[in-house]
């Protein structure tokens, strides 16, 4: 049977949590560097083709791929361990601290933003064939993507800035969807289906990930965008993280962990009653 | 396919009165041959004793009933060597109390030698001057060594069974081949026929020989050739050798455990139990509750068919097709039904006099049911541990490990999750599916997946090296250690490090001054328990138990220079002495 029960499943996140903060330093960075390159490759394979097909949709549709198959190459990504990590801390396993679930984030963070920065660099310098000639449709359309997306929410000032913490809320319970429905299936063309429906939905909903935007801003900066670093990391990193955190934790990690994780003190409790006679309690 | 012999013996008096020799084998039915083997001796009375022929059959008698009687986790040469160890203590002492107590050359000494053919091995065991051979490839040679030396122009015996306080037999080991052909043989008859012409007997065998009439002919051959000696000889054939890939165990495809309950083949195997829930029926066991569901295993807490609580842990269904993993799965009931501890689980046993149990339709494994709290659950309820009850935790795992020990079991994941306390203090350690047999051993685990959990175990199995007791030791003191103080020893960076050089430079972080009462002491038990060579722990764990409650002198004091680099310390000196020779030299 490839298909694992919930209660399965859950123990085995809970497993990855912990193994992820026990990675070593050098597995964990080589791990989120080729995570956060093959996201941003495939950011822009996917922006190439909803540019050249001129639908959005069939770039969404396409997107998946990249998460794909950083997922079954075993890479990480910061939504994903942002997800994960707590839940062994939760868990109270032993030597699972604080300090060592923020150092894991911070080594994926930067792990993912080199692998991110490299594409970004290796695509501009492709586009514009060594910064000597126009990038070209795509080329300029990535490039246009960074200054919306920063100084257009920065036009809205708070609401703005809630505004794509929302969105990157959002976009992680969806892409924690992903990591987990993964999980759920034991074969490779199961974990496929499973990875791509939330995924393809978060992409198509510009909703914010703050991978994919370690691509995204840096690439534009490099192509000649109008909007700083400090825009880029205030109007946007910051807040997309913060959103990727809040979302995948709240909506996929805490809520599977305590519904199908924990749910065996309660039914002890009820089944207790029936050993005294009570045996239909439920 | 199983392990295929053939067998044939024969023994006589040949010029002499009565026959001091003896020779016995023992080729048991399919279980017991793939688990303890099919055992041949041969035992060869001393000459200048009257009484040595009962020595010999004694020995070969013994040894043969012993050795089936040995824990089934037990390696091959450890049960056969503690055997005859046991064999030879009786007849020393028969010697010690007899009339020939001042002259072992009058008394119950014998040579002795054994092979145990088990599996895809031939194991042998052997004192003194018999002799066993391997007939392989149209090639004799000799596996043992003749132990006499020549004192006074007379050759000697220079070890016996019976004769002197200890023995020290010569044990080996090779892998066994189809068509392979032993031969077992006492002088009377390798004395008299030359190793070429034991060869071109033995060339004749085929699959279809009487072994008893050729070992007749061959004793026969001795006699004429002017044997003056008993004649004794045994012939061993291998027909077949089971393939290499069969599990180790064979548990899986094996009827082996209690009830008869799996079928033969691996093929023709049970299947998984379905998801069950509480109320659910399986085998005449009613599901009372589900313990716990996790993607290894599921564990539900049943009511066997007479009301006896027991706990089924059941494989989880995406392991269906990993056949190692099952078959650990039944091991853990296995190893529950042969070491005996109270520290240990045990099987699930019906009360006496109940109805025997259902045979089983699918694969689990069924133990007693505890009733308490993991170590890892009592930790979390204790804001300060009280140091006696934690000693009294680690005693009680330590005793439970020592029996684990005793059956050549290393249980490789001590963890707090995996230690049970029940109300009244008792403790309990469960989980054997990361453990190692002795006896079971195969090649996959070897070389598979490092066990137990990164806090817990010890340092050398993530630099490759296979676990000893010295790992199960460390994995004790780190649990002593976590349970005092809710740490590890060296932090959470003991799983990031890989490497021997990485390990080495983890320092121990001491427990003193967390606690008042916690005496000084304790770190340099824990830490000499928790060191990262294992050569340099405890060499038993009832030294580091014993240490747990009494100081050691020996490991506060700081070594002397001269104590710990004796040779570096004299070179110095010289060196030194030798500067000033030259300068007084110049000057």
């Amino acid at each position: 049977m490839a298909y694992l029960i919930p209660a399965e499943f859950v123990s085995k996140m809970v497993d990855a949590g912990e193994a992820k903060i026990f990675m070593s330093t050098r597995d964990t960075l080589i791990r989120a560097f080729m995570a956060g390159a093959i996201l941003a490759l495939a950011a822009v394979f996917a922006v190439t083709v909803s540019v050249q097909t001129g639908s959005p949709l069939a770039g969404a549709m396409l997107f998946p791929v990249g998460f794909i198959m950083l997922y079954l190459m075993g890479f990480d990504l910061l939504t994903g361990v942002f997800v994960l990590t707590p839940l062994a801390w939760l868990d109270r396993r032993a030597g699972v601290t604080i300090p060592g679930i923020l150092r894991n984030w911070g080594l994926v963070f930067c792990g993912n933003f080199a692998g991110a920065l490299t594409v970004a660099f290796m695509m501009a310098f492709v586009f514009t064939m060594g910064f000597d000639a126009p990038a070209g449709p795509v080329g300029e359309k990535l490039a246009g993507v960074g200054e919306a997306r920063t100084v257009g929410y920065a036009a809205h000032g708070v609401s703005g800035w809630l505004t794509i913490f929302l969105r990157g809320m959002l976009c992680n319970w969806m892409v924690s969807m992903g990591v987990v429905g993964a999980m759920i299936s034991t074969n490779v063309s199961g974990k496929v289906i499973a990875m791509w429906m939330p995924i393809m939905l978060f992409f198509y909903m510009v909703f914010e990930h703050s991978v994919v935007n370690m691509f995204l801003f840096p690439f534009a900066l490099l192509m000649g965008g109008d909007f700083s670093v400090m825009d880029y990391l205030l109007w946007n990193e910051i807040p997309t993280a913060l959103g990727n955190l809040v979302g995948g934790l709240a909506f996929t990690g805490l809520t599977l962990y305590s519904t199908h994780y924990k749910t065996a003190p309660k039914r002890e409790l009820l089944q207790n009653n029936s050993f005294s006679g009570n045996k239909k309690a439920a | 396919m199983s392990l295929q012999l053939k067998a044939g013996q024969h023994s006589m008096a040949g010029r002499q009165f009565i026959n001091q020799d003896f020779a016995d084998f023992s080729l048991p039915s399919a279980g017991l041959l793939r688990d303890k083997g099919a055992v041949f001796a041969i035992a060869d009375g001393i000459g200048s004793s009257q009484v040595s022929q009962l020595a010999s059959e004694t020995a070969v008698r013994s040894f043969i009933l012993d050795y089936f009687a040995t824990n089934p986790a037990w390696s091959v040469p450890h049960a056969a060597l503690q055997v005859l160890k046991a064999c030879h203590r009786w007849l020393y002492q028969q010697n010690k109390h007899s009339s020939y107590g001042q002259n072992p050359d009058k008394g119950y000494c014998c040579t002795f030698s054994a092979l145990v053919l088990r599996q895809q091995q031939a194991h042998w065991i052997h004192l003194g001057d018999c002799r066993i051979y391997l007939y392989r490839n149209a090639q004799l040679s000799q596996l043992t060594r003749d132990q006499r030396s020549w004192q006074a122009g007379q050759q000697l015996l220079s070890q016996a069974l019976g004769a002197g306080p200890e023995i020290v037999p010569e044990q080996q080991q090779l892998s066994l081949c189809a068509g392979d052909c032993f031969l077992l043989a006492s002088d009377g008859l390798f004395d008299f026929i030359s190793q070429p012409a034991l060869a071109t007997l033995l060339a004749s065998v085929t699959a279809s020989a009487d072994l008893d009439q050729l070992a007749q002919q061959l004793a026969n051959t001795a006699l004429a050739n002017g044997s003056d000696d008993n004649i004794s000889v045994q012939l061993v054939q291998v027909l077949a050798v089971p393939a290499q890939s069969q599990l180790p165990g064979g548990l899986l495809a094996s009827a082996q455990l209690p009830d008869g309950l799996l079928p033969g083949s691996l093929d023709a195997r049970l299947p998984l139990p379905p998801l069950l829930q509480s109320g659910s029926v399986l085998d005449g066991m009613t599901v009372q509750r589900v313990l716990s569901q996790t993607n290894r295993s599921h564990l539900y807490l049943v009511a066997l068919p007479d009301g006896t609580p027991a706990v089924l842990k059941a494989p989880s269904q995406t392991l269906a097709n990993d056949d190692l993993y099952l078959e650990k799965l039944l091991r853990e009931e296995w190893i529950a039904r042969r070491v005996h501890s109270p520290y240990v689980l045990r099987a699930a046993q019906p009360d006496s006099g109940a109805q025997a149990m259902a045979p089983r339709s699918a694969i689990y494994s069924l133990f007693a049911y505890i009733e308490g709290q993991t170590l890892a659950q009592w930790r979390l309820q204790q804001a300060t541990p009280d140091l006696q009850q934690v000693l009294g935790i680690i005693e009680q795992t330590g005793k439970a490990l020592q029996a684990l020990h005793r059956a050549e079991i290393l249980h490789q994941d001590i963890r707090p999750q995996n230690v049970m306390l029940d109300a009244q203090g008792q403790v309990c350690v469960i989980d054997f599916g990361a453990a190692r047999l002795a006896g079971l051993q195969s090649d996959q685990e070897v070389a598979g997946d490092i066990p137990g959990t990164a806090l817990f175990t010890a340092p050398e199995y993530f630099t490759g090296q296979a676990g000893s007791c010295q790992s199960d030791l460390y994995s004790l003191a780190a649990l002593c250690y976590y349970l005092l103080t809710g740490q590890s020893p060296y932090g959470p960076d003991i799983a990031r490090c890989k490497n021997l050089p990485a390990q080495q430079r983890l320092s121990y972080q001491p427990i003193v001054g967390r606690h008042n009462d916690w005496p000084q002491w304790l770190d340099l038990t824990l830490q000499k328990a928790l060191q990262v060579d294992p050569a340099k722990r405890y060499q038993h764990l009832s030294e580091f138990l014993y240490d747990l409650r009494q100081p050691n002198p020996l490991l506060g004091r700081e070594l002397t220079l001269q104590a710990a680099y004796p040779l570096r310390l004299w070179q110095c000196l010289c060196y030194l002495q030798a500067l000033l020779i030259l300068w007084l030299l110049v000057v």
